[in-house]
């Protein structure tokens, strides 16, 4: 066994419960986001067409995507979860001070990450994309939007932890275990946007005309 | 922490394990950049494709087995992850395959 496992209450498979359980949540989140991605290749695979907007113009990805303010929020995602690690390593050396800075630092980056996608969102639905006219909007949407939902979930759980930290109940191998279940799950995030990123924004610019073309998809009579 | 005594051998793999995670978090950002890059070069789209799909599979890995700890933890946790990933994976590919383009009917639309 590890050094990590070795920190706990003996249990019949010589890893903590807590960890255990989210593993296995992370495990079935794979799933879930599996679908989703898988939903909106898909798509973008039968209709690459793009959307209509409001005055009746047909509109393209590519030149909807903002590459730059993706790349920027993608490296703000990745760095939050270098803090992250900090933050759980920090822990379990015992240095409070040094966890409280660091996780600070992933609640902070996490809502510059939250706050440009918002902008994304605002900035796209005034381009005329919305959730209900066209498939790549619900499906952009609903991918995008419940991965935002997982990172504002860990935001609110960072939060409350950094404000625990100061009741003095987060501490010894237990405190670190639930920073490292937390971190976990921050980690999780940061994971499923590295796919999100290269599989709805970078393939649309391969080619001159993205990966998935301008036509109407080939259909077969 | 006040109320726990850290070994030194702990804090001895924790400090190993901060170096570990800086010249990762250094990689990861050189890894975005690159692709970024690539996107704009003026190569086959598949052959970028399939670079950009390495790239972030090493990226995906390098965060689970280093941040999330996966390669210092029980190997039970690893596979538990890579059952759900593989099948989200299986899922991915059924998908892609059963409902590919050319093979999809006009008629089933009208």
């Amino acid at each position: 066994m590890s050094q990590d496992a070795a920190h706990h209450a003996p249990t019949s498979t010589g890893i903590d419960h807590k960890k255990l359980i989210m593993w296995l949540f992370l495990a079935s989140d794979c799933m879930f986001f599996g679908t989703l991605i898988s939903t909106h290749l898909l798509y973008r695979k039968l209709y690459p067409t793009g959307f209509t907007d409001a005055e009746g113009h047909q509109q393209f990805v590519q030149k909807l995507f903002n590459i730059e303010l993706t790349s920027f929020s993608t490296f703000i995602l990745l760095m939050s979860s270098f803090l992250m690690a900090l933050a759980v390593s920090a822990m379990h050396k015992g240095e409070l001070k040094s966890f409280r800075r660091n996780v600070l630092g992933v609640i902070f980056f996490g809502l510059i990450f939250l706050g440009c996608q918002v902008y994304e969102f605002t900035h796209f639905y005034h381009q005329g994309l919305t959730i209900q006219n066209s498939v790549l909007g619900s499906t952009f949407y609903v991918l995008t939007g419940t991965h935002g939902t997982h990172v504002a979930i860990g935001i609110l759980w960072l939060v409350l932890m950094y404000f625990y930290s100061f009741t003095g109940k987060l501490g010894g191998h237990v405190g670190a275990l639930d920073v490292e279940v937390a971190g976990l799950y921050w980690h999780f995030v940061d994971i499923v946007w590295i796919i999100i990123f290269t599989a709805v924004y970078l393939v649309e610019y391969l080619g001159p005309s993205g990966i998935w073309g301008n036509g109407l998809p080939t259909i077969a009579k | 922490m006040s109320d726990a005594v850290i070994d030194q051998k702990t804090i001895a793999i924790e400090t190993e394990r901060y170096h570990h995670f800086i010249t990762l978090a250094l990689w990861l950002a050189a890894i975005t950049g690159v692709e970024i890059v690539l996107i704009f070069l003026p190569v086959a789209p598949v052959v970028i494709l399939g670079v950009l799909a390495l790239l972030s599979a090493i990226k995906f890995f390098a965060v689970i087995l280093w941040f999330m700890h996966l390669i210092y933890d029980a190997r039970l946790l690893f596979w538990l992850f890579f059952a759900g990933l593989a099948l989200a994976f299986a899922t991915f590919t059924a998908v892609m395959v059963l409902f590919s383009s050319d093979r999809i009917d006009t008629k089933w639309f009208s």
